[in-house]
């Protein structure tokens, strides 16, 4: 039986990214990435935490970031994919 | 099989410093991240650097590929039988990072490690990446799909594993989501089995781009329909929709049709950008009417460009 994923859990998140869970569990107790659900268990990630996680791992791999920092051009770069969107919705 | 020289493709001599790699590698990301880079194929170099980082970062996999020596470009390379033997590369190199799309000469010196899976934290949930065609999410189509994952044997041996899945794809699918397949992940030590998470991509349509549930696309005129206006059919994956074009569209223009995007739920939109063709003078009789329209007009494009 096959049905679309609306959110993800931890366990899901971590899977889809090839995520150590500490390393996601990190972050989203220091706010960099948004989680709704108060304990880890109930942690529920929307769909475009994929992007983001896999970006600031990118980051943080290549340049050996803090965390921060690879949060705040993950923030930047989403940033920019809204422009992007309204500028193409526009022509 | 073609060689990759890594050294190249970072541009480092080949005794470089790990830290020249490490500064080269770092500045060819830069210029080629795919969110970032006006380079016209930065997703595809970008995947070159970071295989010929993976490689040339690491002191092990540096060492078994410097052995190939240089070989002359051009030629198909094979690597020398029983040159890897004894020689084990640790699984942990190929989580993280770098999981797109490694060369088939980095398979073969190194091992295709990356299949399905991934450092889940020991979830038995299982995730592969599928492609699909932008005309499944209106067809909803029952798809076969073929999965590689490594497998390990009684003797701790690890081999890959092919099984195939009847995915029923959900109608409306967009780029980006995730199809769950409820217990077709892992059973980790005779456990319950997890989820297989499929994450959807499109392959390039040649006329059509999806931008999550809208659809884009150009539509070519010729410049009287362009300049008079009229319907103009446009095929879609389900079917043709007639579109009209206003008198005096210009190329360049964006059309919106409501509701015509992927067949989620809301549908999107689909976005019409018009490209006005020059018809070619090919006989006496359409040079004429060329002419007489030029002097009938007096338009000068020049003037008329912004």
């Amino acid at each position: 039986m096959s049905e679309t994923v609306e959110f993800f859990t931890l366990e899901q998140l971590c899977t889809v990214c090839a995520l150590e869970r500490e390393w996601l569990v990190v972050r989203v107790r220091e706010g960099l990435i948004a989680a709704e659900g108060a304990s880890e268990s109930e942690w529920r990630f929307a769909l475009a935490a994929v992007a983001r996680a896999r970006r600031m791992r990118d980051i943080e791999h290549t340049y050996e970031a803090a965390p921060e920092l690879a949060a705040l051009v993950a923030d930047m770069l989403e940033e920019l994919d809204a422009l992007r969107a309204r500028v193409r919705r526009q022509g | 099989m073609e060689f990759k020289d890594y050294y190249q493709t970072l541009g480092v001599p080949r005794d470089a410093p790990a830290d020249a790699i490490k500064k080269a590698y770092r500045r060819l990301a830069r210029k080629y991240h795919p969110d970032v880079s006006k380079e016209p194929d930065a997703g595809k170099r970008m995947a070159e650097i970071n295989e010929a980082n993976t490689v040339l970062s690491d002191p092990e996999k540096r060492a078994a590929y410097d052995q190939f020596g240089q070989p002359p470009p051009g030629q198909d390379f094979r690597p020398p039988p029983g040159w890897d033997a004894n020689r084990e590369f640790s699984a942990r190199e190929f989580s993280g990072a770098q999981d797109a799309g490694f060369s088939d000469f980095f398979s073969e010196i190194f091992g295709r490690g990356h299949g399905m899976g991934g450092a889940g934290g020991g979830s038995s949930d299982h995730h592969a990446r599928i492609e699909l065609d932008l005309e499944d999410a209106f067809t909803a189509p029952l798809r076969q799909i073929a999965l590689q994952a490594p497998k390990v044997d009684a003797k701790g041996r690890v081999s890959l594993e092919t099984r195939t899945l009847n995915v029923k794809i959900p109608r409306g699918i967009r780029e980006g989501q995730v199809i769950r397949l409820a217990g077709q992940g892992a059973a980790l030590d005779g456990g319950q089995p997890g989820d297989l998470l499929l994450e959807v991509q499109f392959r390039p349509h040649p006329r059509l781009r999806a931008d999550g549930r809208d659809l884009h696309l150009t539509l070519p005129l010729a410049p009287w329909e362009a300049a008079l206006g009229g319907v103009v059919p446009v095929g879609l994956p389900d079917g043709t929709i007639e579109v009209r074009v206003p008198a005096g569209a210009q190329a360049g223009k964006q059309l919106r049709v409501r509701g015509k995007g992927l067949p989620a739920n809301p549908p999107g939109d689909l976005y019409i950008e018009l490209r006005v063709l020059a018809a070619p003078a090919t006989t006496p009789r359409a040079k004429e009417l060329y002419e007489a329209l030029a002097k009938e007009t007096g338009f000068d494009a020049r003037r008329e460009a912004p």
